[in-house]
């Protein structure tokens, strides 16, 4: 064996390092692809709540939370922003710089609305434009900005509904139990997804038509299913299997609203012709949604942080962000060309308004000693304005239904909720025709549920 | 110049075998920095930090991830912490959000930067329960931003309430899901509690 000479030790280690720098650096490349420390941080948000219905001499203060990359010293961001704000629904807007306070728990930036606007007979309608100072980023609340404000309306002579101290002991048991699905991916079975460790997702959704066909969707086996007289026909859609809402429109479009998620981080709305082929995906304009519903026009969306309505495509068609955007209203368009607004405010009070256009023709004002959660469905049906909603205390909950005419509340009764696996949040309940029907499910399997409801004056 | 080619082969091989550990994992881009302990903490703030996860997606036990809106490693097999792909879980966010410490009697403000790999030591069960000197349990119906609601699977963090009376939840749900803000109704849900973190200064 021959002692290696100096000058090939030498070459040895220069090749060994150039071949771990060389290969360090295609390794250093190859994590830039995913991401490496100080790439640029999220952009700019906000969160609003808008006063949407006030009562006479209700201070009108408008609260609005920036959100912007994170600080190195841990700070909050340093923002500016400034509402625009004018009586009514006209005319030009006024300028009023928001104020930085030093609590951030209802938004650290406000503005107290004049209360020659606040007070106006018509309300008034206002935007704001958000600032980080920090980076130069704005961001509009609404996203509509002057074509689509967010608008304050006065609740006017509100009818009066006290619920009391709820009683969780007398839930009304359904009519009729009309779907029953086992869990499963056999025709008339519905998907489970989950574990016991991570909780279990069932059918996010589901819809009923005029004659009582309920399609459920049955996301999971990535289809819906359609029960009607006792038969059941699954339709193939292409989605992503997140809890989804879901409405059917009167032609049998199916419409599915997408939560974001790993792969697509953007919520979206897929339009689906009745045999399951699809139609159209279109983005929201804004980051979350609540709730789907099919207006007037076609598919319409709740979302935040705009807080609006808005629609999603009109006369078959979709519209770009902007479009939905330009267009969101604070209510829920209805097929007679008018909208129901809801406000729930504080723990324990829910504000319902029926417009006319930006005028409130009825109004309701229903409050709890019990906690009230979140409104599943507020819906007219004839002279009468069916409402579900949830009271809550820390251990318990049941849906309490509503059917509130001009002078009070018509009918009421509570709802078991039967809620083993998850659904969309505000997806649980239909109304069709004289009849409520509810989503639920346990451990066999899921089911919908028929309350008919007392016959309408 | 053999033996230069044939070192250079090697030193190849060995950095592409750390090359190959990187690409598969995304903890080999997190650090394990001491946190920086502060004086202050604000619930915008904790808006901010948690909001800057979101598209960073989902890794079971984890409490790692960039800033680039991706997550690296969408398709891990859940419930599985030996993925160490990009992304808090639940708890881990707010962990990290709530500027806790790992030790559960310290109740100061420590502030982890988003690529320190930490989960602390709470459960989602932990945290309804209100295990640990920093936290403590509130009724349901007072809870605001950037308090949280938890069962004995999952936590979320409110990131403001909303007119419907739900709420927009900031959480890093499941793999599928990701880390985002969704609208939620977790508030009446039996199964949740109602959490917060002692110590906003604003």
């Amino acid at each position: 064996m021959r002692r290696p000479a100096i000058r090939s030790l030498v070459g040895g280690a220069a090749g060994l390092a150039a071949g771990i720098i060389g290969g360090v650096t295609l390794t250093s490349l190859s994590t830039a692809g995913v991401g490496v420390p100080g790439s640029a941080a999220p952009g700019l948000e906000a969160s609003h709540v808008p006063p949407v219905l006030t009562l006479p001499g209700e201070p009108a203060m408008l609260r609005y939370a920036i959100v912007c990359a994170p600080r190195e010293d841990g700070g909050p961001c340093a923002g500016s922003g400034e509402v625009y704000v004018r009586a009514g629904h006209a005319g030009s807007y006024e300028r009023i710089p928001l104020v930085r306070g030093d609590d951030s728990s209802e938004g650290r930036y406000f503005a107290e609305v004049p209360p020659a606007l606040a007070s106006s007979r018509t309300g008034f309608s206002y935007y704001a434009v958000l600032h980080d100072n920090a980076t130069g980023a704005s961001i509009t609340v609404p996203a509509g900005g002057a074509a689509a404000p967010d608008r304050s309306l006065p609740l006017g002579d509100a009818t009066q509904v006290e619920l009391g101290s709820h009683e969780f002991s007398a839930p009304r048991r359904a009519d009729t139990r009309v779907l029953r699905a086992s869990w499963g991916s056999e025709r008339g079975q519905a998907g489970l997804a989950g574990s016991r460790a991570l909780g279990f997702a069932g059918p996010a959704s589901f819809d009923v038509g005029a004659d009582g066909t309920v399609t459920l969707l049955d996301q999971v086996n990535g289809r819906a299913e359609r029960w009607a007289r006792g038969r059941v026909e699954t339709v193939t859609l292409a989605v992503s299997g997140g809890l989804a809402d879901f409405a059917v429109e009167p032609d049998g479009t199916m419409d599915v609203l997408e939560p974001p998620n790993r792969l697509t981080p953007a919520p979206l709305l897929r339009s689906f012709r009745s045999d399951g082929t699809a139609r159209w995906t279109q983005r929201l304009a804004d980051r979350t949604w609540a709730k789907l519903a099919v207006g007037p026009e076609g598919p319409t969306v709740l979302q935040q942080p705009s807080e609006q309505w808005l629609p999603a495509a009109e006369q078959g068609t979709a519209l770009d962000r902007g479009a939905q955007a330009a267009r969101g209203r604070p209510g829920r368009p209805l097929a007679n060309g008018r909208e129901v607004v809801v406000d729930r405010v504080g723990s324990s009070e829910l504000r319902i308004a029926e417009l006319a256009g930006n005028a409130v023709v009825r109004s309701w004002r229903v409050t709890s000693e019990t906690p009230l959660g979140e409104v599943q469905l507020a819906e007219p049906r004839g002279n009468e304005l069916v409402v579900v909603l949830k009271t809550y205390t820390d251990e318990r909950a049941e849906y309490v239904v509503l059917v509130l005419r001009q002078r009070g509340s018509a009918e009421r009764f509570s709802v078991e909720p039967s809620e083993w696996a998850e659904s969309a949040p505000l997806a649980r309940f239909r109304l069709a025709g004289s009849s409520l029907y509810q989503l639920g499910s346990t451990a066999a399997g899921a089911f919908v549920d028929r309350f008919d409801l007392k016959e309408s004056r | 110049m053999k033996i230069f080619l044939l070192a250079l082969g090697a030193g190849l091989l060995l950095a592409g075998a750390n090359g190959a550990q990187a690409y598969h994992r995304f903890w080999t881009n997190c650090n394990y920095d001491s946190p920086t302990f502060m004086t202050t903490m604000t619930r915008d703030a904790g808006q901010s930090y948690a909001n800057a996860a979101r598209y960073e997606g989902y890794q079971w036990g984890g409490g790692c991830w960039n800033y680039d809106d991706v997550d690296s490693y969408p398709s891990d097999a859940p419930g599985d912490p030996s993925t160490h792909g990009e992304g808090g879980d639940c708890s881990g966010l707010t962990f990290k959000t709530w500027r806790e410490s790992t030790d559960e009697w310290r109740d100061g403000r420590y502030y982890w930067r988003a690529l320190r790999n930490v989960h602390g030591p709470y459960t989602a069960g932990d945290f309804k329960n209100g295990v640990g000197a920093p936290n403590h349990v509130v009724a349901k119906a007072t809870a605001g931003v950037m308090d949280a609601f938890a069962s004995s699977s999952h936590i979320g963090m409110v990131f403001t309430r909303s007119l419907y009376g739900g709420d927009q939840i900031v959480e890093a749900k499941c793999e599928a899901c990701g880390t985002n803000i969704f609208y939620r109704t977790y508030r009446s849900d039996p199964s949740y509690g109602g959490v917060a973190r002692w110590g906003w200064t604003g």
